[in-house]
This record gives structure tokens, C-alpha cells and sequence, in this order.
């Protein structure tokens, strides 16, 4: 609705500008939608050629340089069901279940840091203070877990399980959701709440009733950045799983040396793990700028 | 009086409460970051080894039941993980590839990212469809990405249409040899590459943040620059550039630490090689610890990185207030 109401605007002062300085932006927007879009393409006819196709091509418009197949995606539904489904849904139990955990956990928290005041004395922090350890978790290099998350999951047991997975991934998503909640909560007035304190709600029957239902959009962001990482994930998936637990992008990776490398397999792959993020993510592209700009833009 | 004792039983509501919020992310992070890194600090300081150092590994030989090493716990405290880092020359290496992906990653990523966050600030039509798919690379996993980059950098004609697309280009111009890179097998090209990819991936992170950071800037202060007859460059140069400052040192630096965990893009187009010309720090401390099973020599490699991202960020954001400083006097 809005971008309808400002397209008028927006032609008029198109009119207003020389035609090179048109030319010069079209090329560069349609130069980079090139750049971007021409892997996928690229990936998709791949999973679409016969072998020969793909080693003496390079084959580029189907039908025309050559003739398509389904058999790569008919192999990955057919013979290759069980472990394209299998890995399929390790990957989706891990990042939906990490996903679920990070929205609770980040969204409490940032309800605390936004709404109460902390003072811890012995390191002499306050909420800021709080609210920088925890994202700053975030950006420290995973390699230093690698040794101590090997020898703690061995002990509890937790290699290639889902629950392993997912409290990892969990573990990376939190300080982002908090640091984006909080920010939301900041903008949220806190009037409500107090009236509905006022009528006899406790803390956390306000939170829970007034306060989440309007964060809605934070916490589809948060969700989102807590999906997509954890579904995109590589290093810890590899190190934490062996057979059963194994992701969609540890899969891929191994397809390098289990049977040389099958291009069209792959691309046909690489599909399956790529296209549904991208669709969620294009659909509520609007939540990720949100998101990403909560934190970055003011901070 | 009913009015104080709620406000009184809200009081201490509340001091449980804001436990209750804030209690599982700081379990959380106590229980799965600062413990662990604690824990590894203290590994990095000992011979640990993948089913027991050397030492517990000798006992066992020799049949010695009991207590072995540093307390009885079967391991020694050594110092030597920290001698060993100074003379390898693998890490070295890596060290320096890893420095490279970070240095000229974040300079690409953001020069580009701010070239098209320039370009999509300027109304046309069509606009939102495009930025949408400007977005795209950034939620590929970056395994995909480096599969999709490898199959494009193969450097057979036949293969690649990057490398075809040299060939017909050479011809086009009339050399006689055709324009040929070889991306992955040449230790000059094969961290280009790497660092196209990255790069091809990550530019939307950029791009969209400062898209979002120049239209925040209110458009009176372009009008009132456009009466004093500046052009377009002074424009982007006295105006745009340093209201955009605070926001492009935060994407840097996001982008610079996430460079310094570089692995899964190594690992698929090149596993490291040429020799080690590609190999990111976080795969050699992978294969340190997971292939060889050197736990105590991974963890000191490990802090080494630790201390290398703290040293960036620090040079970093101290070089950043200079900066922000200098214009605004």
C-alpha cells in the first residue's frame, strides 16, 4: 500500500534526471541482477543436463543447446529418497527446534534488559554493559570451541543428536535475539503494560499477553536470522554429527569425495537446501532489513 | 494502603522476575561460551590428546594403574603448545591467507556495498523487486555458494562459462592465447577466488545495511547542499560518506570478524591446498583437532585466533574514533 502511494513522487523526480545518469543506473542494476541471478540459473539447468552435457558444454538455454532431464531429481526422490529426506529433516528439526529455543530465551532476556534495571556488582555492570558481553558471544571465533564442545559432547553423550545440534545452534543465536529484542522492546511504549498491570496482570501474564503479541514483527526477524543460520550452518554440524544427525550443508560438502563430483547431483542438491530459505526469506524480506538495521543502524 | 502493599508486592514480584527474564540466556552463555572458552584455555596448556596425552597413553603401556601427570589427571601442564605455534610454518601461512580474506574481503564487500547501496537510494522503477534480489546470495548456505563459485572457476572451457566467456572474450580481441586463469590450481589465483565468493555472497549484507543507513539521512540537508551548488561528488564525498561513518565501522567490523571464521567455503573449492595457500586458521585448528586429534596444540592455535580478533577489533574501533573525531572538527 505505501509503495503505491509513493511511486508519484518517485517518477517525477525520475523525469528530472539526464538520460545518461538513467542509462548508467539501469546498466549497473541490471549488471549486478546478472551477477546474482546467473549462478542460480546456472545451478538449475546443471541439475537439468545429462553428464555429457555438463563436461562438454558449456551447454546454456535448455532445449536449444541441450535437452533436459529429470532423472538427477528423479535419483534424488527415487533412489537417493531415504537419505535426501533423511538429511532433509535433520535439518529442519535442528533449526526449527534451535529457532523455537533462541525466540524464548532472546525475547525474555531483552524483555529484561529493556524493561528492569541490572546492576551486577562484583564486575560493576549495568544493562549495557550486559547487553555488550552478551552480543559480543557472538562474534567470537567458533574455532575455540571446537575442543572443548568434541570432549563436553562425548562426555554427555550428545554427538549426532538433534538435541546436541540444537543447543549449539541455540547457543550462537541467543546474543542476537536479545540484542535485536531489545532493541524492539525499547521502541514498544511501556503504557500498555502498566495498564494492564494496573488491572491485575502480573509481570509475566502482561508479557505474555500484551507485550509478545505486539513484538510480532521482532520476533519473526529474530526467527528468521535463527533459521537461516542454523540451517545454513556448516563447521559444528560436521564436528557434532557422524550418521544420523547429519545437515543438509554437511551432505553437500561430502558429495566431494563419496563419488566424485556429480555436478548435476550436486546442483540438483544444493537446490533442495537452497530454495526454500531464499522463498521464506524473499517473503519476509521486509522482517530481515528490520532486523539487521535494529542493531547496526543505531549502534 | 492497598495501593502500597501492591506496589510493595510488585517490588519484589519484580526483583524475582527480572531473574526469571534474563536467567537462561546468561545459564546459557555461562554454561556453552564462557565455560568452554575457560576450559579450552586451560587444554591449550596441556599435552591433551585425543584418547589421552602422551603420558596417560604411556602409563597404560608400561601398566601403570593410578594417577599419571599434572595432579594425577593424566595429562601434563606444558608450555610447549605456545613454543610449537612460533616454529610452524603451516599456521603461519594460514594466519597470512587468513589476514588476506579479511583485509581485502571487508575492502571489496563494503566498496562495492556501498556502490550499490548508492545505486538502490536512487528512486527508479522497479525498485523493490531489485533489491529483493540483490538480497539473495545471503541466504544460500555458504557451502552452496562455494560449489556454485567452484563450478564457475574451473578453468576448462568446456566446464565453466566463466572460462568460456575469456575464451570467446579473447578471441573477440584478437589474442592468440586465450585469456586462461587457473583459479584453483595456482597459488596466487586459488585465495581470489575464495575471496569472490565470499564476497559475491556478502555484498547484500552491506548493501542493504547502508541502503538503509543513507535513507535515514533526512533529504534537507541534500536540498540545502544543492542550493550552496554542490555537485554530486562533493555531495557524496562532505555529506553522505560521513553521516555514514558510525554505520559503515559497525558493518566493517561484523563483516571482518565473520571473515575470520572462514571455513566452509575453504573447505569445499580447494580443502586448503594448493600446499596450504587457501587454508583459513579455523580449518587448520578444525583438522588439528579433528583429524589429528592434537586437542592441547588446537587450543592454543585457537586462542592465538582469539587474540588476533581482539587485536583487529581494538585497532579497529580505536582507528574508527580517530577517524569520526577528524570530521567532526
Amino acid at each position: 500500500m505505501t509503495q503505491a502511494r509513493n511511486e508519484r513522487p518517485i517518477l517525477r523526480r525520475n523525469s528530472r534526471r539526464p538520460l545518461w545518469q538513467s542509462a548508467l543506473l539501469y546498466g549497473i542494476v541490471i549488471f549486478w541482477c546478472f551477477i546474482v541471478l546467473f549462478p542460480f540459473y546456472w545451478l538449475a539447468t546443471t541439475s537439468l543436463k545429462r553428464p555429457i552435457d555438463v563436461s562438454r558444454g558449456p551447454k546454456y538455454i535448455p532445449f536449444q543447446d541441450f535437452q533436459p532431464i529429470p532423472d538427477h531429481w528423479q535419483e534424488m526422490f527415487g533412489t537417493q529418497r531415504e537419505s535426501t529426506e533423511r538429511h532433509f529433516r535433520n535439518s529442519l528439526i535442528s533449526a526449527a527446534g534451535s529457532t523455537l529455543l533462541s525466540v524464548v530465551i532472546g525475547a525474555m532476556a531483552g524483555y529484561g534488559l529493556s524493561r528492569f534495571r541490572y546492576y551486577w556488582g562484583r564486575l560493576g555492570w549495568d544493562n549495557d554493559n550486559i547487553a555488550f558481553w552478551i552480543i559480543s558471544q557472538r562474534f567470537l571465533p567458533p574455532a575455540i570451541f571446537i575442543v572443548p564442545f568434541v570432549l563436553l559432547y562425548n562426555a554427555f553423550h550428545l554427538i549426532d543428536t538433534y538435541g546436541g545440534l540444537i543447543i549449539a545452534y541455540t547457543m550462537f543465536n541467543v546474543p542476537f535475539a536479545v540484542w535485536i529484542m531489545r532493541d524492539f522492546f525499547n521502541g514498544l511504549p511501556i503504557d500498555l503494560e502498566e495498564s494492564a498491570r494496573v488491572d491485575g496482570a502480573n509481570r509475566w501474564g502482561a508479557f505474555l499477553r500484551i507485550v509478545l503479541p505486539l513484538s510480532a514483527p521482532g520476533l519473526v526477524a529474530v526467527a528468521i536470522f535463527s533459521f537461516i543460520f542454523a540451517w545454513n550452518e556448516y563447521l559444528f554440524a560436521l564436528m557434532l554429527t557422524n550418521f544420523n544427525a547429519i545437515t543438509m550443508p554437511v551432505l553437500i560438502a561430502g558429495q566431494n569425495n563419496t563419488r566424485g563430483i556429480e555436478w548435476w547431483f550436486i546442483s540438483a542438491l544444493t537446490l533442495m537446501a537452497v530454495v526454500p530459505v531464499i522463498i521464506i526469506g524473499l517473503l519476509l524480506e521486509r522482517f530481515i532489513t528490520r532486523g539487521l538495521t535494529a542493531g547496526a543502524v543505531k549502534g | 494502603m492497598a495501593a502500597a502493599t501492591s506496589s510493595m508486592s510488585n517490588a519484589r514480584e519484580d526483583s524475582i522476575m527480572k531473574r526469571v527474564f534474563l536467567g537462561p540466556a546468561v545459564i546459557l552463555l555461562l554454561a556453552l561460551s564462557i565455560f568452554p572458552l575457560l576450559w579450552s584455555l586451560g587444554i591449550s596448556f596441556t599435552d591433551m590428546q585425543r584418547g589421552g596425552s602422551t603420558i596417560a597413553r604411556q602409563a597404560a603401556a608400561e601398566g601403570i594403574t593410578g594417577g599419571v601427570g599434572f595432579l594425577g589427571l593424566g595429562f601434563e601442564l606444558t608450555g610447549r603448545n605456545y613454543e610449537r605455534l612460533l616454529g610452524d610454518g603451516r599456521l603461519h601461512s594460514t594466519v597470512r591467507n587468513t589476514v588476506f580474506y579479511v583485509f581485502f574481503g571487508v575492502m571489496i564487500q563494503y566498496v562495492i556495498g556501498l556502490g550499490l547501496a548508492t545505486v538502490l537510494n536512487q528512486p527508479f522503477r522497479g525498485r523493490n523487486i531489485v533489491r529483493v534480489i540483490f538480497l539473495m546470495p545471503m541466504m544460500m548456505t555458504p557451502v552452496a555458494a562455494a560449489y556454485t563459485g567452484r563450478m564457475f572457476f574451473d578453468s576448462n572451457p568446456l566446464r565453466s562459462p566463466l572460462a568460456h566467456f575469456f575464451r570467446q572474450f579473447s578471441k573477440a580481441i584478437g589474442l592468440e592465447q586465450a585469456i586462461s586463469i587457473p583459479w584453483f590450481t595456482d597459488t596466487g589465483w586459488a585465495p581470489v577466488a575464495i575471496l569472490i565468493i565470499d564476497a559475491w555472497q556478502w555484498i547484500p549484507f552491506m548493501t542493504l545495511i547502508l541502503l538503509a543507513g543513507m535513507q535515514a539521512i533526512p533529504d534537507d540537508i541534500y536540498e540545502a547542499a544543492r542550493v550552496d551548488g554542490a555537485n554530486v561528488i562533493q555531495i557524496f564525498m562532505r555529506i553522505t560518506l560521513p553521516i555514514l561513518l558510525p554505520i559503515s565501522m559497525t558493518v566493517i567490523l561484523i563483516r571482518g570478524l565473520e571473515i575470520f571464521k572462514i571455513i566452509d567455503v575453504v573447505v569445499v573449492t580447494t580443502g586448503g591446498g594448493p600446499g596450504s595457500a587457501t587454508e583459513s586458521l579455523t580449518l587448520y585448528i578444525f583438522e588439528q583437532a579433528l583429524s589429528n586429534g592434537n586437542y592441547g596444540y588446537a587450543s592454543a592455535i585457537a586462542y592465538v585466533l582469539l587474540i588476533l580478533v581482539i587485536i583487529f577489533s581494538t585497532l579497529f574501533l580505536m582507528a574508527g574514533r580517530r577517524l569520526a573525531r577528524g570530521h567532526v572538527s
